[in-house]
């Protein structure tokens, strides 16, 4: 176009934020390391006396298997019943959560608040509330497993539905349904996928966070794990966690044949 | 395309196989309630006992701050050293582990080292490192450092896996070095989504931070535990107070800050600005 030579362009000006930022990141960082004592030097000379316990650990006791099915069914049920229960009470929570179909402001507002003060609580929390409200036993662990997939649940499905095509909804709206018509009609359906797909990666937390909820009293598969671990049982140790490795393996590859299908 | 015939309405789509599963679910569920062995008197206790309980949390005890903020903060510098040894850690697996980088052997075998890990629950690592390198925020540090190796290698090597490949030919065709064409070829491309993962591992670490006190790995949730299994629930609700405050604002900051790196708010400005962030801090 130009005949003119081409003048190199000039470069990008430099942003303060960049070096600031940094120094902040670096900042905390001395600042948290120094605080919590943290000495690689004396980490590496502790690990040297880990030897024993991986040795273990590479050995799993395969006698101990039988002692872990019972448990092991146990957790199962709690996460089904969890599961089943906290989304069907996140299904109409996601929908209160979301902007697209909340039914005003301040319920939004509202729920939102809500979910953040759920999610913010850690689970072992839930776990130790209810279990000194209903004593030890899988109770305790099925509803603090709910709490904690209302909040995983309704957060990722309200995402789910911040992102729908908004065309059938103003069809059902000009169609005359009331709020909860068109919620079942228009959006209902295209979130069903993602649905079934969270409540299936619900289940496989659930059966990751049995081996917290029973290290407090709450049931299930935690309980022997963090008996064997007292003990220092670690060839125990190793069969548990084998168990639930195949256990959140094999769910994992249901849940992508599910979601495949419904895809 | 245009039919004469009386149009005839078509059949609906069988609905048999739907059916069928929500009844095996429906059934499973009644099947895990029914053999559970929960004593329905204490489900009938529940509500009661959760009034009172909220009764002695609230108001809480203002004076229990102290006590709480320290427990709290040692959970999040666990949860930042801990964040911090898992990112310079699973940036070059993640590497290894794409395929399009790595070879196919190698990039399997970093592939099944990572799930290894991520199966490896968080609290039992943690309960073994006490052992090893004793009680305190350490252990903990350490427990979510290992586990993030996992998490974050994946989704870094995932990430590598769908770059451009046109700014790699591009730094091969100029003579680059194997290391050099990674860095100008691949590593501005996973970058910004590469430190949105770790913030965002961050504000999980945050939470897994608050659960490993209760194993002696240190920090808030020693004290949660503490006040709770003792009953001193205006101590508790103090506790969860901060714990709850804490979290949602740095999940609102953290939040904000991905979006940005995400999005690059200034434009093309932040790019550019984020390789330099690595060339130095790395």
């Amino acid at each position: 176009m130009s005949a003119a030579p081409a003048a190199r362009p000039a470069p990008p000006g430099r942003s303060a934020a960049l070096p600031i930022g940094l120094l902040g990141f670096l900042a905390i960082t001395i600042w948290a390391g120094i605080s919590i004592d943290f000495n690689p030097i004396e980490i590496i000379e502790g690990i040297g006396g880990a030897d024993r316990i991986v040795g273990a650990l590479v050995q799993p006791n395969w006698s101990f298997l039988p002692n872990t099915a019972q448990p092991m069914l146990e957790t199962f049920q709690m996460a089904v019943i969890a599961t089943a229960i906290g989304c069907a009470v996140a299904l109409p929570l996601a929908f209160v959560a979301s902007r697209v179909t909340s039914p005003n402001r301040v319920s939004y507002i509202l729920d939102r608040s809500v979910l953040n003060v759920i999610r913010a609580i850690p689970d072992i929390l839930y776990a130790l509330v209810f279990v000194s409200a209903v004593s030890i036993g899988p109770l305790a662990g099925i509803l603090a497993l709910i709490l904690f997939n209302i909040g995983v649940v309704a957060k990722l499905l309200s995402e789910t539905v911040d992102g729908v095509d908004t065309g059938p909804i103003e069809a059902a709206r000009a169609g005359g349904a009331g709020r909860v018509q068109t919620v079942g009609a228009s959006v209902l359906p295209q979130v069903m996928p993602n649905y079934v797909a969270y409540s299936l990666y619900t289940f496989e937390l659930n059966i990751r966070a049995s081996t917290v909820i029973g290290i407090v009293g709450a049931g299930g598969i935690g309980n022997v794990l963090n008996t064997q671990l007292k003990f220092f049982n670690y060839s125990n140790v190793s069969v548990v966690i084998i168990e639930l490795f195949v256990f959140v393996f094999v769910i994992e590859f249901i849940s992508i044949a599910v979601r495949r299908r419904l895809v | 395309m245009t039919a004469r015939a009386t149009a005839v309405r078509p059949t609906a789509p069988s609905h048999a196989r739907r059916n069928a599963s929500i009844a095996a679910v429906a059934i499973l569920v009644i099947w895990a309630m029914l053999t559970v062995g929960v004593d329905a008197g204490k489900l009938l206790r529940l509500p009661g006992q959760l009034v009172q309980i909220g009764s002695r949390m609230f108001p809480p005890d203002v004076e229990y701050i102290g006590t709480a903020w320290t427990g709290m903060l040692e959970s999040l510098q666990m949860a930042w050293v801990g964040t911090l040894i898992g990112a310079v850690l699973s940036l070059p697996l993640g590497f290894f582990g794409a395929k399009n980088i790595s070879s196919g052997f190698a990039s399997n075998v970093i592939r099944q080292f990572l799930n290894a890990i991520r199966a490896f629950p968080e609290i039992v690592l943690a309960i073994l490192l006490v052992t090893i390198v004793g009680l305190g925020p350490i252990a903990g540090a350490l427990a979510i450092g290992i586990h993030s190796i996992g998490t974050l290698g994946k989704l870094t090597a995932e990430v590598i896996e769908g770059i451009d490949p046109g700014p790699v030919e591009a730094a091969r065709a100029a003579g680059g070095r194997p290391i050099q064409i990674q860095r100008w070829g691949v590593l501005p491309q996973v970058l910004p989504d590469t430190v949105a993962f770790w913030l965002y591992r961050f504000e999980i670490n945050i939470r897994a931070a608050a659960v490993l006190g209760i194993v002696g790995a240190g920090g808030i949730g020693a004290v949660l535990q503490n006040t709770v299994v003792y009953r001193r629930w205006d101590k508790a609700g103090m506790a969860i107070i901060i714990v709850v405050v804490i979290t949602i604002l740095i999940d609102f900051v953290s939040g904000a800050i991905r979006r940005r790196i995400i999005e690059g708010g200034s434009g093309a400005s932040a790019q550019p600005e984020l390789i330099e962030a690595d060339g130095e801090a790395g």
